[in-house]
């Protein structure tokens, strides 16, 4: 009974303010301002965004009966989950005539296997940043993880359980899935194997390769935005293997515009919108013929844009269940490794 | 009391006690209590008793599903002691200063005061990130040592970083209790110690130091709390090098989706941090009681 108590004040006082508005609650830096600057255009539609950092942090919002919000942006993975908690609305977007631009290799989710709730988004790579003038170049993450050795410069590791253990499942041979305590344990022990040689566990580490501190980081293939002017600094994809991410746009259930929810997902069925969104963020689009529309230097950038033989290689994280406790162990491991 | 001023009390006390049984208690019980439930699958709890949560930190697991990792109570230890330097350097810095500023004229003391309140003024993650920039190797610390012919010192991304971090936030509530004390000193006692013979050091160790007590006992509590809790300062300056129980908790809630291990590390914390502070208030009373 709670949450209908608190969310009925809060509709009532969203939709007394103005008929028109739609709440977004996605990753930060997770689209370019100048597709909601369009759709209000388009549309009418007044957009607010507020941000969150980790899918964890959005689901525990919205079971805590956080509402005013319309539409977030979930991994793969966590829709899934949220399909099964019941939290999301079917939009039926895949009814809409415009849907067959979209590739059906995007669509991942297995509680939604036809897309009839969320709308497949944009996804990227995980891979390695370099300075190409300190390191040479990079082909993986034997040569990554050799950088201090050889050159005496600094290396960082993403903060982040998921991304740092499927690399040393990876580099084990195992699928970046996996729930065999044994295989979790030999990722771990990869990991604290080359823990001396890096720096940092952090997110901010595009920063600190613009200023030269780091010669090499493990980041999103989006910190490109950062590079635009430093044809030094170089990503790669490891020739080792690597995770990607995709994210789908999703209607709550709870949400209080679901009609302005459902022109947003018509509109961004839009090739050119598709293809403004990447222009910025520099990560892939399933919409295809969006893909024809982007700049040059996305299209041509086959670390963006991605060829099938890379694609191949690349792996997709998929819920854990309750395995997720034997990471969770393994990751306090590694970070207290001396 | 008659039934008159009894009702008054009453009142007066009724927004307080509302306050904080609603803000402070409530989220309180609600820790405690999920620290001895079964973390449900997505998050949240699922209502069944479960001690393994604490079992897990102490030394006692069934094997299976959780498993006894020494790691929770080294860092446990470490945030400890990381708290504990915090309070001893804060104190170091802001004694002596506590005193210079008393003593000047009224005017300029409120300026020192406003000066050292004013970081308060920007947001707290702006000025960490502040001290990433300065603490980089290529940062405005490190030209100073190249340009010294030094080696720059690896600051950045050690637990040294961690605690300059935290000094630096925590300056200020460990200033203002001590400038307190210091300004309310009595200084006719420390010119009586000097006529009678004491040294410098007896008068300080005999009048300064338990008449400024309350204030030394003030600040380290205050900073001592929030520094042995703290997550914000080793996410941005530790790199998991300087790691903090607080990013332990953290993590639980935010990636590992497991509220109610979150939960009873939080409740450690606390159990662990009241310890503390009772022994030392004890021993400051008792201290303050010889005098």
């Amino acid at each position: 009974m709670k949450r209908p108590l608190l969310a009925l004040p809060l509709a009532l006082l969203a939709s007394a303010a103005s008929a028109e508005t739609l709440a977004l609650y996605n990753w930060g830096d997770y689209i370019n301002p100048e597709v909601m600057t369009r759709f209000t255009a388009e549309t009418g539609i007044e957009v607010t965004l507020d941000t969150y950092s980790s899918n964890e942090e959005m689901l525990a919002k919205i079971q805590a009966g956080a509402t005013g919000y319309d539409i977030v942006f979930p991994s793969v993975w966590m829709q899934d989950i949220m399909v099964k908690l019941g939290l999301l609305h079917e939009t039926r977007i895949n009814e809409h005539p415009d849907f067959s631009r979209i590739n059906p290799a995007f669509m991942r989710s297995k509680e939604d296997p036809d897309s009839s709730f969320c709308l497949p988004y944009a996804w990227g790579t995980v891979g390695v940043f370099y300075n190409e003038d300190i390191t040479g170049p990079i082909n993986g993450w034997a040569d990554f993880f050799a950088i201090p050795e050889r050159t005496g410069a600094k290396i960082s590791l993403l903060d982040d359980m998921r991304e740092v253990l499927g690399m040393g499942l990876i580099m084990t041979g195992h699928s970046v899935n996996s729930t065999d305590p044994a295989e979790i344990q030999a990722a771990a022990d990869y990991v604290i194997s080359q823990r001396g040689k890096v720096t940092a566990f952090t997110y901010e580490s595009m920063a600190l390769m613009t200023s030269g501190d780091l010669a090499a980081a493990h980041f999103f293939v989006g910190g490109h935005v950062f590079f635009l002017d430093m044809p030094n600094i170089k990503y790669v994809i490891p020739v080792e293997g690597a995770t990607m991410y995709q994210e789908n746009v999703c209607v709550l259930k709870d949400a209080p515009h679901k009609e302005a929810a459902q022109r947003f997902l018509e509109f961004y069925l839009q090739p050119e919108i598709a293809a403004l969104n990447v222009s910025q963020q520099f990560n892939g689009t399933p919409n295809i013929p969006a893909n024809q529309l982007t700049p040059d230097f996305i299209k041509n950038n086959p670390n963006v844009n991605v060829p099938d033989a890379t694609l191949a290689r690349l792996q997709i994280f998929e819920d854990l269940g309750a395995a997720i406790r034997v990471y969770d162990r393994a990751w306090s491991a590694i970070k207290t490794a001396q | 009391m008659s039934p008159r001023e009894r009702a008054r009390i009453v009142v007066l006390l009724a927004p307080a006690t509302l306050f904080l049984g609603v803000f402070f208690l409530g989220p309180l019980v609600i820790i405690a209590v999920y620290s001895l439930l079964t973390p449900g699958l997505y998050g949240g709890v699922e209502w069944t008793f479960y001690h393994w949560n604490f079992g897990r930190i102490f030394g006692w697991a069934d094997g299976i599903m959780e498993v006894f990792q020494p790691v929770y109570l080294r860092i446990l230890l470490r945030s400890l002691s990381f708290g504990l330097l915090t309070v001893l350097v804060c104190l170091t810095l802001c004694y002596p200063v506590a005193f210079w500023i008393a003593r000047l004229p009224q005017r300029w003391r409120m300026l020192f005061l406003f000066l050292i309140t004013l970081p308060f003024f920007a947001s707290l993650i702006v000025r960490l990130y502040a001290w990433l920039l300065i603490l980089k190797p290529s940062g405005p610390l490190g030209m100073a040592f190249t340009a010294l012919g030094m080696e720059p010192p690896e600051l950045l991304y050690s637990p040294a970083a961690v605690i300059l971090g935290m000094v630096y936030i925590f300056i200020p509530f460990m200033f203002l209790p001590l400038f307190a004390a210091v300004d309310n000193l009595d200084r006719a006692l420390v010119e009586a110690s000097a006529d009678l013979g004491a040294t410098p050091f007896q008068t300080f160790r005999k009048i300064i130091v338990p008449q400024t007590l309350p204030g030394i006992a003030g600040g380290s509590v205050i900073v001592f709390i929030p520094a042995v809790g703290n997550f914000i300062v080793p996410d941005i300056l530790g790199g998991a090098n300087g790691l903090m129980i607080g990013n332990l908790v953290e993590q639980q809630f935010l990636s590992s989706r497991n509220w109610p291990f979150g939960s009873a590390l939080a409740m450690v914390i606390m159990g662990v941090v009241l310890v503390v502070l009772v022994t030392f208030t004890s021993r400051a009373a008792k201290a303050g009681a010889v005098r």
